[in-house]
């Protein structure tokens, strides 16, 4: 029984960073429909950078803070690469968006090296129904939740919120209202860079990362994406939590080798079961 | 993307001069080039790369459909060669031609369930694909394991076999010609004509009589028996197959070069192939000087990937090859759009 605890809880924290990914892929598709590929890259950005700032003496929660708002800034940046140029088509924007990745994978490379990175976080455990769990990971999941509560109050109560809903929904009739489009997509690229650093800020004390991380941290998150069908934020955190989870007991029960397999393949059947509503979507 | 297409190849068709000069100009440096170059692996993987590239850019380019994955049937067709020939004792050549059929039949079958997907949801498709691959070549005996299969024999028939790297590479040379010619029948037949209707409109194409699934999966299994081929020559040049030979960086090299090349053009995969493998042997030559960090390469390697690709399609989004033929033919026309006026 402790053992299934350790693995349910390990698990939701695993699948809380995966959905903290897939809501950026999310946020982003929603208005641009474009998938980030760089979101990953963004995660391991998060990671790094707040490693560093916290040896160089920043307290927590401020260093973290800045990390998260230093990611939201470079999250705009790769908006402005990946949509900047007007007219380029969703798909030809995810290969440009996997070239930033590269460039990302460069920078860190040069910034911070190669080895795995992992900043200080909650250090010690605690005791639940006879299972020691790390306080990091229940840490990760209560930020998780937060952040999803402020998601969803910021798109259904805040101007800007529902004027990133407007875009999402109608582009046409959005900018009839004065919306201008293009820079909501700037700012959902922002709040993606800033979920994706958040994601990297929270994983990396117990998972350590490396700049070779964003592609395993891109694909979770946008499988977790996928169960919300690239366009509904709470659904991308119920599915991510399912598939942290089963990844975990996959991991603790059979093979630990197979848990990113696990989760690759219940993407994949999903996507394929629903295609027919994907199309849909798309052709709207 | 297909309007674009037709309009190049009209044009191509009004001026074939200069374009069959060029062809046999391509030939004759190919030819030429093994018995001059001090490094036969750049050259070799070079042309393995420009193999894969050919079936990708059909794919991406008439077709509309993104592979991240491609490595896996690259795989697919390693894996014939290796597992065959030391496992099953298959005869070297029979491996040799078994192999894109292996790819092509492998990427049928997954393609039936995977093509349903679309944009996106494809690309990241074929990437787990890939990874997938990857697992199962790591986890199960057969395929290797974590070791990977080793002792492959060197191709030949009876006793005759060949050695040094030289036959391999024109061998190479001449399956890259014999992919070129399929690509180029393939794409002006009229199964051809179908796909370019796909590209424009999935709805319109199956209205006017178009197998939509069918012609998708044929082109999808196309690319991977290409894909396959390079594959099953990789694994007798290099005579290892292992699941770190298959990363997941390499099948998006694939895709920048055929992005670079030019979508949907059959010349395109060989010039982004020729490209892309210049730029990154230039690249290391000088990453590997003494005094620079053993990082730089890496650091190197992915900022010019990085840069080449948000370069190319932000400012010559058709590739080169189409923006070169569209400039040339410009030249070519001027002084007859004058002589009138």
């Amino acid at each position: 029984m402790s053992e299934f605890i350790t693995y349910l809880v390990t698990g939701i924290a695993l699948g809380s960073s995966f959905a903290l990914i897939g809501s950026g892929f999310v946020v982003v598709h929603r208005v641009t429909r474009v998938v980030n590929f760089a979101q990953g890259s963004l995660a391991v950005l998060g990671a790094m950078l707040s490693a560093s700032l916290l040896a160089g003496r920043l307290p927590h929660v401020v260093g973290e803070m800045v990390t998260v708002v230093v990611c939201g800034l470079v999250g705009v940046l790769v908006g402005v690469v990946a949509i900047g140029k007007r007219g380029t088509p969703p798909l030809i924007s995810l290969i440009v968006t996997l070239g930033v990745s590269m460039l990302f994978s460069a920078a860190i490379i040069w910034l911070w090296g190669q080895d795995p990175v992992s900043p200080p976080g909650l250090d010690g455990f605690t005791t639940i129904l006879g299972a020691e769990v790390e306080r990091q990971r229940l840490l990760v999941l209560v930020v998780t939740l937060v952040a999803f509560a402020g998601l969803s109050l910021f798109f259904s109560r805040t101007y800007l919120g529902k004027a990133l809903t407007a875009s999402a929904s109608n582009p046409f009739a959005a900018r009839l209202v004065g919306i201008d489009v293009r820079r909501m997509g700037l700012v959902a690229f922002g709040l993606s860079g800033v979920l994706g650093g958040l994601a990297g800020v929270l994983v990396a004390p117990s998972n350590a990362l490396s700049f070779y991380s964003d592609l395993p941290m891109a694909l979770g998150g946008f499988a977790a994406a996928v169960f919300g069908g690239l366009v509904s934020p709470l659904r991308t955190l119920v599915g991510g939590l399912g598939l942290g989870v089963a990844g975990q007991l996959t991991a603790g029960y059979l093979n630990g080798s197979y848990q990113t397999e696990v989760a690759l393949l219940l993407m994949m059947v999903i996507m394929i079961a629903r295609s027919r509503s994907f199309a849909h979507e798309e052709a709207k | 993307m297909t309007q674009m297409m037709s309009r190049v190849m009209s044009r191509a068709r009004s001026r074939p001069q200069p374009r069959t000069l060029l062809v046999l100009l391509a030939c004759a440096a190919a030819c030429v080039a093994p018995l001059v170059l001090p490094d036969l692996t750049f050259f070799m993987r070079m042309v393995m790369a420009a193999i894969v590239v050919t079936g990708l850019s059909i794919l991406m380019g008439y077709s509309g459909q993104a592979s991240l994955g491609q490595g896996a049937f690259v795989a697919a067709g390693a894996l014939t060669v290796a597992v065959g020939t030391t496992r099953f004792d298959l005869p070297p050549l029979l491996a040799l031609l078994a192999a894109p059929a292996v790819a092509a039949g492998f990427a049928a079958l997954v393609g039936v369930p995977l093509l349903r997907l679309h944009g996106h949801y494809l690309a990241f498709g074929t990437l787990a694909l890939l990874l997938m691959v990857q697992t199962a070549m790591s986890t199960f005996d057969v395929l290797g394991g974590a070791l990977g299969v080793s002792g492959i024999p060197p191709l030949g028939v009876g006793d005759r076999v060949v050695v040094g790297q030289l036959p391999y590479v024109y061998l190479a040379l001449g399956c890259l010609g014999l992919v070129l010619l399929v690509s180029h029948r393939t794409v002006h037949s009229r199964f051809g004509r179908g796909i370019q209707a796909l590209a424009g409109s999935q709805t319109a194409a199956e209205s006017a009589g178009v197998p939509v699934n069918r012609s998708k999966v044929v082109i999808f299994a196309l690319s991977a028996g290409f894909a396959g081929l390079a594959g099953a020559l990789s694994a007798f040049f290099t005579p290892y197959v292992s699941p770190d030979s298959f990363p997941a960086a390499e099948s998006f090299t694939f895709v920048i070069m055929a992005v670079v090349g030019g979508l949907g053009t059959i010349w395109g995969g060989v010039v982004g192939a020729v490209i892309v493998s210049v730029l990154l042997q230039v690249l290391n030559t000088i990453s590997s000087q003494p005094g620079l960090p053993p990082t730089a390469a890496p650091i190197m390697q992915y900022a010019t990937y990085g840069t080449l690709l948000v370069l190319a399609l932000l400012f010559m989004p058709r590739g080169v090859v189409p923006s070169v033929d569209a400039g040339v033919g410009r030249l070519l026309t001027r002084p007859r759009v004058e002589v009138p006026g």
